[in-house]
């Protein structure tokens, strides 16, 4: 009667599951979709007049006329945080001993934290989808045509895996998912200590060199070059390459600390 | 074969702060279809003995196997054999009794359609049928350790392990619980099970080993550890606690509880009149004396020096013994 267990059949029945599990929770994906769709409309109305149409001809003039172009990386990269969710939901099954259950059934555990990666990297492309969507609706139009859009959605899924092995890496390793919480603090210094409202070449003193140091600032870089300027390779690459390492370092610290916590004590 | 062979296992637990033997020295065997009760107190180490068994803890020293499969280095192949059933039931809240069933059966191999059957074959047997489709965050403690039974019965295991599956459940949760245990036995499995409660180990379990601070202390049927006290229990009691105080010097061999004095003597019956004949000799007043065949609480008594919480008896006779 029992067929053959792949590994893939697994996966794919523990992603089912933990889908179940954020579906049945649908207002705990408000929060982080309403800050980055707030960023958008709010950061779009408080600064869009100035540095917008308006700024053509001026100093101040480099969204290229179209603010929204300009402040939707940042919406972008907001989203892209929903991404950490999977470490929650990873440590949720620890607390409530699910997790436990799993291991003492002849499963792979590689499904097992993978299910929540997957639905991480779901909730990522979800969200950084909507507020595309939402930005193509109040005006955002890339340099470099339509292709920008996916361009921009990819970077940000790479971003956000980077922030769901962060978020895993630090609830295994705490065992709580306070501790999984946590990690979305790094929200703040992510976004804030980079050329959030303005290109790196205004920011000054202290604020500059953290941003330079801040890989938030080449994936915003990356993004905004084919949403604002159109084809800069370098910069594009850029983008790419911090938002890998960051996703490779904190990808590896998560297998690390995943191993660790299926291993037996 | 045996179902279980545990030999001289052993569990040391390291961290910064300190060292902790949960368990010091377990041994026990479990033959094919008995129900097996670990008796303990609170921090005895059975849910260690039962982590280490069911492949979720190292075992620090000593060797373990299942159906003759060694757990330590056969860890997958024992997990096909068994089911288990921890204290902290692992159970998803957001999900449905049909969900929860369903997922675990395809998780364990079976196609979406025999998941299915299984499911309503299962859900009928703990009776959640008619709770199948509400969230399990609705369900009663009672409903989830059935739940948690039953998810553990999914592969059909050969061998079943269950920590403490009815702490917490009032009586007649714990006697629906029993019957199910019981006719899983019935029905060929084997059954090693946790319990603090004395009636839980003397109603069920074919056999008993008594576990305290990580050590076995006794092992045997209810009868044979009844018996292996030898003799009978004649409890003396006394109004007044000078009375108590003088029939204590006087019955040298007794041991106090509350009120009481105890004392086991093979053919208790016939030696009362003598007992009784020194103590009003004495002009000790007694209450009420009785001889009674010892219960599986005084074989806890003597071979730990102390009562189980819970039982009749009191804590202060579990301080006062061990100092
Ligand atoms: N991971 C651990 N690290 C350190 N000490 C532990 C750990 N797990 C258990 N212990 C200690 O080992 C001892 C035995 O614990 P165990 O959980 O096996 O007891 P138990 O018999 O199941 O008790 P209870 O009836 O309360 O469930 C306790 O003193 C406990 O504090
Ligand atoms: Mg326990």
């Amino acid at each position: 009667m029992k067929s053959k267990r792949s590994f893939l059949v697994q996966l794919q029945i523990l992603t089912k599951r933990m889908t179940l599990r954020v579906v049945r929770r649908p207002l705990a994906e408000l929060p982080n979709l309403i800050i980055s769709a707030f960023f958008l409309f709010v950061y779009d109305g408080a600064l869009g007049g100035v540095f917008g149409g308006n700024a053509s001809g001026t100093p101040f003039d480099f969204a290229n006329g179209n603010f929204v172009n300009f402040i939707l990386p940042v919406s972008i990269v907001s989203a892209s945080l929903s991404g950490a969710a999977s470490g929650i939901y990873l440590v949720e099954d620890i607390e409530s001993g699910v997790f436990k259950r799993y291991q003492s059934m002849p499963i792979s555990r590689w499904a097992i934290i993978l299910a929540p990666m997957n639905v991480g990297a779901f909730r990522v492309l979800l969200q950084a989808g909507l507020i595309l969507l939402i930005g193509k609706f109040i005006g955002a139009d890339p340099a470099v045509g339509n292709v920008g859009f996916l361009i921009v959605l990819s970077i940000a899924f790479i971003w956000g895996m980077g922030f769901a092995g962060y978020s895993v890496a630090a609830g295994v390793k705490s065992g709580s998912s306070q501790g999984a919480q946590a990690a979305t603090f790094l929200f703040f210094p992510a976004i804030f200590l980079a050329p959030t409202f303005v290109p790196r070449e205004a920011l000054k003193g202290w604020l500059e060199t953290a941003a330079a140091y801040n890989p938030t600032t080449y994936v915003i870089e990356g993004m905004r070059s084919v949403m604002v300027q159109g084809w800069e390779p370098d910069v594009l690459f850029r983008g790419y390459l911090s938002a890998c390492l960051f996703a490779a370092i904190t990808l590896t610290f998560a297998v690390i600390s995943a191993r660790k916590a299926t291993e037996k004590a | 074969m045996l179902a279980v062979d545990v030999k001289n296992i052993k569990k040391t637990f390291i961290s910064k702060q300190d060292t902790v033997e949960a368990v010091k020295d377990v041994s026990f065997h479990v033959k094919q279809g008995e129900i097996f009760g670990l008796l303990g107190p609170n921090g005895a180490g059975k849910s260690t003995t039962i982590l280490m068994l069911t492949t979720l803890l190292s075992i620090t020293e000593g060797s373990a196997s299942i159906l003759g499969i060694d757990v330590a280095t056969k860890d997958k192949e024992v997990r096909e054999k068994i089911g288990v059933a921890l204290q902290d039931t692992g159970i998803d809240n957001l999900l449905t009794g049909h969900e929860l069933f369903f997922t675990t059966c395809r998780l364990w191999g079976y196609s979406k359609k025999d998941s299915e059957v299984r499911t309503n074959e299962l859900l009928e047997l703990v009776g959640l049928t008619e709770a199948a489709d509400r969230r399990v965050k609705t369900y009663s403690g009672g409903m989830k350790r059935r739940l948690d039974l039953g998810l553990s019965l999914v592969h059909s295991p050969e061998i079943l392990f269950l920590d403490e599956p009815t702490t917490g459940l009032d009586p007649g949760s714990r006697r629906v619980l029993w019957d199910e245990i019981k006719r899983l036995r019935n029905n060929g499995v084997t059954v090693i099970l946790t319990t603090q409660y004395l009636e839980e180990a003397d109603e069920l379990a074919d056999r008993i080993a008594i576990i305290d601070e990580g050590l076995v202390v006794a092992e045997g049927t209810s009868d044979e550890l009844k018996a292996s006290i030898g003799g009978d229990v004649i409890t003396f009691a006394f109004n007044h606690n000078d009375d108590l105080k003088n029939a204590k010097n006087i019955l040298t061999n007794s041991v106090q509880e509350k009120n009481e004095l105890r004392i086991t003597v093979e053919d208790g019956a016939s030696r009362i009149p003598g007992y009784l004949k020194d103590l009003s000799n004495q002009g000790v007043e007694v209450s009420s004396v009785s001889a009674n065949k010892p219960t599986l609480d005084d074989v806890f008594l003597e071979v730990t020096g102390y009562r189980l919480e819970g039982s009749e008896s009191s804590q202060q006779a579990k301080q006062k013994s061990k100092r």
